[in-house]
């Protein structure tokens, strides 16, 4: 075998691609270098990695600026053009021709003559307020006890025999008497779906905190002589902000499908969220001609569900710590 | 796991027990009793003392309170003898209770000191006048009320759920002839001739107690009935059982041959006669039909039973509900990110995040533009009519039997038993089918007991939206008007199928799987 020796100017090759003696530093070495990781970061880089994202909470942004920003724009009195037998069911087009094109009359006009466009957003806001609201109360209490019910032996016995009680209990019928009791105001459907709505969270996290809390990592945990606080805190609360991100998802949405439900069997608000609006609205739907005045709150609150349930499953999906490879 | 699934249904009775409790609490405590005037014209016509007493009539009778007037009391104790007929016409109110002769004045302290014992409160309204004469229902009265106490309510509902008939039933002081119990191998009902089995009593609640017919189960008993309540405003003197079960629709008429002999066509199915005391003398029509006083039958009609309705939708809907989302589950995860899954992930998506009467109205909106019927009617003889409710049952159940399916299936496909048969050579389909199905199929197993006792219960929306005659909305309508009792009922009702399904779920679960053993060892 023969060595040739090359020049290293005749290969044309930069001087910075090549290699640089370094020197032995003692402190470096005692250095662990790793990717730097940052668990909400890589939480954002997978959620915007898909570009359909992108457009849902772009629609959840147009949702949330007509919902909470639109109402307080306009003057939206419902029974403003009552006694004008002429604006009542109209359609789009007609409705424009009589008003004049503006985004008010763009879904047309409804029973009493209202701008049906206006009526609905005026509705989503009180439904979406109250979807969020429930969610958050139901969510906190839920977690909160969710965790106990899980770790504790002796309040899972007791748990479990109210939740065994408490599921028995027709909801129609709970939340008919609560009604009756204190009026359908908004702040009592509320209180009525958050009186026992929690114990169905609860119940779901009791189970996870089950699955969880034996496994090696937490049971080597334990035997060094951590404090449960700090093994539900540190080693258990990050091990469900998936679960717990999917479960907003489908609880956020149900609150304003459950709204809905209520309002077409008679119990729900008195104010006009978007149930009552589709409860008012169900006899146009047979109505020839008027099942605009219908299907406009029905798509808009479908709309507003899936874009909150997609919104809230990708984040999901984006927050759990194996896809963030 | 006989022990287990005692123990369960122990739980589950305890639990519905307490379910129960709420419920009481929750209607007759908690709630206005006033509403339940709301629609009653009778009450706003009354007018003074007799519209308090009218209040207190129909509390009673929707079985809110206790309630005594002095009149009961004092026939009360002119019938157990304990008053000759002398005193009892001598008893009578004065206008003011200062205006008392001494002998009511007596018996009105007797009256209040025995009810104030028992815990009622004693109320006495003054008559009311208007130029010196009584006004319209101004007349004085004293009565005794209370609110029925919950222990008692408890025990008084639980106690009467499963009744036996027995010969004591009609009052000991009526004379009906003979009591007892009477077999014959030849039904009178069907002219004597024919051999026809029946047990018939006398004194009984139920005339026939035991006999058979054309209809299934063919033989049919009356000796113990099931009572969940009886409805006051729903379905005026019937059980809540009775009231979901009893046919419904236009009256099958047919020769009937009444016990006086009396030939013509009718719907009355005389088996199910049961005692209603003065009633033959009352009516001309029944006294030319019938012998005796057992003269309150059920007619026949053409429909099903509330029950049976949404039962029969209920479970053809759950059949296509397996049929349809355990292919599309399996192939969803079979091929994943595939383009039936994409498909289907948008239905799943769809199904949970859109509001249920949406796309309800959506599938009768798309039925209705097909030429289906979007109205059910009893007395159509069209199978059509089944198919929309069938369906906007089916679609929602199959989007979620699928996003549960293929989760639970995708879950399955990282463990090490199927990397072990995939290296052992075993074809995908061979891994999918032997290997993850049956392990991914145990939680779906556990909810199919669920699925076909929930059908009874019926579906609210589905059945509304639809006009179905089914029991899903026999709760609301209750509700809506103050039915205290068929609450009770549907609300019992319900608590038990559910309790039964999560046992039978559990059993089913144990079976299909060895490995799952409710056996205290094992636990």
């Amino acid at each position: 075998m023969s060595q040739e020796k090359v020049n290293l100017s005749s290969l044309g090759v930069p001087e910075e691609e090549l290699f640089t003696f370094v020197q032995h530093d003692d402190e470096e070495s005692e250095k662990i270098t790793a990717p730097r990781y940052s668990y909400w970061q890589s939480v954002l880089r997978v959620f915007f990695r898909k570009k359909i994202n992108i457009m849902v909470l772009a629609l959840l942004g147009v949702i949330i600026l007509f919902a909470y920003v639109y109402p307080s724009l306009i003057h939206f009195d419902r029974y403003a053009n009552l006694t004008d037998a002429a604006a009542k069911h109209l359609m789009p087009g007609a409705a424009m021709e009589k008003f004049g094109h503006s985004l008010h009359w763009i879904l047309g006009a409804g029973a009493s003559g209202e701008p049906t466009f206006d009526a609905i957003w005026v509705g989503s806001k009180i439904s979406i307020s109250l979807a969020l609201i429930c969610a958050v109360i139901n969510m906190t209490i839920g977690i909160l006890l969710g965790a106990v019910w899980g770790f504790s032996k002796k309040v899972d016995a007791f748990m479990m025999e109210v939740y065994n009680i408490v599921v028995n209990i027709p909801y129609i019928l709970l939340i008919t008497v609560l009604v009756m009791l204190f009026n359908a105001s908004f702040w009592t459907m509320v209180f009525a779906l958050t009186v026992t709505g929690w114990l169905g969270i609860a119940y779901s996290i009791r189970i996870q905190v089950i699955i969880i809390r034996d496994r090696e990592y937490n049971l080597a945990s334990r035997c060094l002589g951590t404090p449960i606080r700090r093994i539900a805190m540190k080693n258990i609360l990050p091990f469900m902000t998936s679960f717990i991100m999917t479960l907003a998802a489908t609880e956020i949405p149900s609150y304003i499908s459950y709204e809905v439900f209520l309002a077409y069997i008679g119990i729900g608000l008195k104010d006009m969220s978007l149930g009552r609006l589709i409860f008012e609205a169900e006899p146009a739907m047979v109505t020839t001609g008027w099942q605009f005045e219908f299907w406009s709150p029905v798509i808009v609150a479908s709309i507003i569900t899936v874009v909150l349930y997609v919104v809230g499953q990708n984040l999901g999906d984006a927050s759990d710590p194996r896809t963030h490879m | 796991m006989t022990k287990y699934v005692l123990k369960r249904l122990l739980h589950g009775l305890f639990a519905i027990i307490v379910v129960v409790g709420i419920i009481m609490v929750l209607i007759y405590t908690l709630l206005n009793r006033d509403l339940i005037f709301a629609k009653d014209l009778t009450w706003q016509k009354q007018a003074n003392n007799a519209k308090v007493t009218y209040s207190y009539r129909k509390w009673q009778e929707y079985g809110y309170v206790d309630y005594v007037t002095f009149q009961d009391y004092v026939n009360k104790l002119a019938k157990n003898g304990e008053i000759d007929e002398e005193t009892r016409a001598g008893i009578s109110l004065g206008r003011k209770a200062e205006k008392d002769d001494e002998l009511t004045a007596e018996y009105v302290k007797k009256f209040t000191e025995e009810y104030e014992k028992q815990g009622f409160t004693i109320t006495r309204l003054d008559a009311v006048l208007s130029r010196k004469k009584i006004a319209t229902g101004g007349q004085q009265v004293l009565f005794a009320a209370r609110d029925k106490p919950l222990h008692i309510r408890l025990w008084n509902y639980f106690t009467s759920i499963i009744s036996v008939d027995t010969v004591h039933y009609v009052n000991e002081e009526t004379d009906i002839g003979k009591r007892g119990l009477t077999f014959t191998t030849h039904d009178p009902l069907y002219g004597g001739k024919t051999f026809s089995p029946a047990i018939m009593g006398n004194g009984t609640k139920h005339k026939y107690l035991l006999y058979f017919d054309n209809q299934f189960p063919f033989i049919h008993q009356n000796l113990l009935t099931i009572n969940l309540g009886e409805s006051y405003s729903v379905n005026y003197g019937r059980d809540v059982l009775e009231t979901m079960t009893v046919s419904q629709g236009t009256y099958i008429t047919r020769p009937t041959l009444y016990p006086t002999g009396h030939f013509e066509d009718s719907a009355d199915d005389l088996h199910t006669a049961t005692y209603q005391p003065g009633s033959r003398e009352s009516s001309e029509l029944l006294s030319a039909r019938f012998v005796d006083d057992y003269t309150d039958v059920v007619t026949e009609k053409a429909g099903m039973s509330k029950m049976g309705y949404s039962f029969v939708i209920g479970i053809l809907a759950s059949i296509l509900t397996y049929l349809l989302g355990l292919p599309l589950g399996v192939f969803m995860a079979r091929h994943k990110e595939g383009l039936v899954d994409k498909i289907g992930t948008v239905y799943i998506v769809f199904i949970m995040a859109v509001p249920s009467l949406a796309y309800i109205f959506m599938f009768k909106a798309i039925g209705g533009s097909m030429g289906l019927p979007t109205t059910f009617d009893m007395n159509s003889s069209s199978k059509l009519m089944y198919v929309l409710p069938i369906v906007s049952l089916s679609l929602p159940a199959t989007g979620n039997l699928m996003k549960w399916l293929r989760r639970y299936m995708v879950d399955q496909m990282n463990s090490d038993y199927v990397k072990f048969a995939r290296s052992g050579g075993l074809s995908e389909n061979e891994i999918f089918f032997k290997h993850i199905f049956k392990n991914a199929a145990i939680p779906i197993v556990h909810g199919i007991p669920g699925t076909v006792l929930g059908a009874l219960t019926g579906a609210l929306i589905t059945e509304r939206v639809y006009v179905v005659p089914g029991t899903g909305n026999l709760l609301t309508q209750a509700i809506n008007a103050y039915d205290n009792s068929v609450i009770v009922g549907v609300a019992l009702f319900y608590a038990a199928i559910t309790v039964v399904s999560i046992v039978l779920g559990d059993v089913l679960m144990a079976m299909v799987d060895p490995r799952i053993s409710f056996a205290d060892e094992s636990r």
